[in-house]
């Protein structure tokens, strides 16, 4: 299952606790964690903030997220050859991306994008798929 | 006498082991130190979990401090105390280690550590992986010789700014050199985010101190530390502005915001509750 296929009503009933959670974690006011918020360019957040978060957002979810691995992810079943070329995400890599953060409006996504640059794309949403993302995962697990 | 493993450590044995899950372990408080501050007590705690994080990594990795969601300070340690300590490993990868942990006293718990997490980072950027491996079989078996620590000097506080009983906003000079560099760290000195707590907890319990809520013969204490996020490495050296911003007082505890900045940047957060002990202010 992709995250593309996330409702909108799944996203509605997580993004309360995630907004709580993600402005507990980077000591802000939960009214300027909005949906399209991006992570860094809006909220200021820096690396040790995405742990901060993804720790916290598993303990409100009794979820697991990989750490480190959210980047990763975002390649989807693409080999790293594909997805990028010397830190610069190709074209098919670009494609993936979009679709992967189908939530970020496009005018965010800049031509080349850098590897390094894909957090700076992230928002609340991204967030709110990552934990119902992980909350399928324990329900899959759970049987 | 080299200064490795001797001027900020604080695991003497490891006394049970249950790789990469939980250990348990004992640390002498030397008895012939002024103070041995909770902070150095919380530190004690993750460094038995650095230990068993790193075995389960074989010495790949090490983890530094970056995350500690809540610590409860329960009592304070006098010098010739023997820490027991408890850590209990959540998760642990080539990433990060997560865990909780304890120290008691003759069974009676004077720290608790919740929801902490260390990123790891290679090993030989800060020491020598064969040095941390042979240490970890000595604490394992025999044990380390007992005493090797000889206190840490407190970094120099200056008050510069604030409203009395409500905020602080004080410099600290982190010392060029000191002992326990040689340990934390011998390839990389960074000074301890434990040290740093330290302080910017002795400027909030003076700014505490100085508000005029608490209920008569009591005097704010630590009660539990929230919040606790390093940002950067701090360098031997360093100039720190630190701020603590107290809420008013209500029914009789508090809590004061700190912040640590480093060139203007953000390099430490953290939150303190102080609460009204029985005691003369």
């Amino acid at each position: 299952m992709t995250q593309a296929q996330i409702s909108k009503e799944e996203i509605l009933a997580v993004f309360p606790t995630v907004s709580e959670t993600i402005a507990d974690a980077l000591g802000c006011d939960v009214e300027d964690v909005k949906p399209d918020a991006s992570l860094i360019d809006d909220l200021d957040a820096e690396s040790i903030d995405f742990l901060d978060m993804v720790f916290r957002l598993e303990r409100a979810f009794k979820i697991k997220i990989p750490r480190g691995k959210i980047v990763e992810n975002a390649r989807g079943t693409l080999t790293e050859a594909e997805f990028e070329q010397n830190g610069i995400v190709t074209e098919t890599g670009l494609k993936q991306l979009r679709e992967y953060l189908s939530e970020v409006p496009a005018e965010r996504f800049r031509t080349p994008t850098k590897v390094k640059d894909i957090p700076r794309l992230f928002t609340t949403e991204t967030f709110c798929k990552l934990v119902i993302a992980a909350q399928r995962e324990v329900k899959a697990a759970a049987g | 006498m080299t200064d490795h493993f001797a001027a900020f450590s604080f695991v003497d044995r490891i006394t049970e082991y249950d790789p990469g899950r939980r250990a348990r372990g004992l640390y002498a408080v030397p008895a012939d130190i002024p103070a041995f501050p909770s902070c150095l007590v919380a530190e004690a705690v993750g460094q038995l979990a650095a230990w068993v994080a790193m075995a389960h990594i074989a010495f790949r990795g090490r983890p530094v401090a970056a995350l500690a969601n809540e610590t409860r300070f329960r009592s304070d340690v006098t010098p010739g105390d023997t820490l027991e300590l408890a850590v209990d490993i959540e998760s642990c990868d080539d990433d990060a280690v997560t865990y909780a942990g304890r120290a008691r006293i003759d069974g009676n718990d004077v720290i608790e550590l919740v929801d902490c997490l260390g990123p790891m980072l290679p090993v030989d950027e800060f020491d020598s992986p064969t040095a941390m491996a042979a240490r970890f079989e000595l604490i394992r078996g025999e044990g380390a010789p007992p005493g090797r620590f000889h206190g840490v000097p407190l970094p120099h506080v200056v008050r510069t700014a604030g409203v009395p009983g409500v905020s602080a906003t004080a410099t600290l000079h982190v010392p060029e050199s000191a002992p326990f560099f040689g340990d934390h760290f011998p390839r990389r000195p960074v000074f301890p985010a434990t040290l740093l707590l330290d302080a910017q907890i002795r400027l909030a319990l003076e700014v505490a101190a100085e508000a005029t809520h608490w209920p008569s013969g009591t005097r704010p204490a630590p009660s539990r530390m929230t919040h606790v996020k390093m940002r950067s490495f701090i360098p031997p050296g360093a100039l720190l502005d630190i701020d603590a911003e107290m809420a008013p007082p209500q029914a009789g505890s508090a809590v004061v915001k700190l912040t640590a900045r480093m060139s203007g940047r953000v390099a430490a957060t953290a939150r303190l509750e102080v609460s009204a002990k029985k005691g003369q202010p």
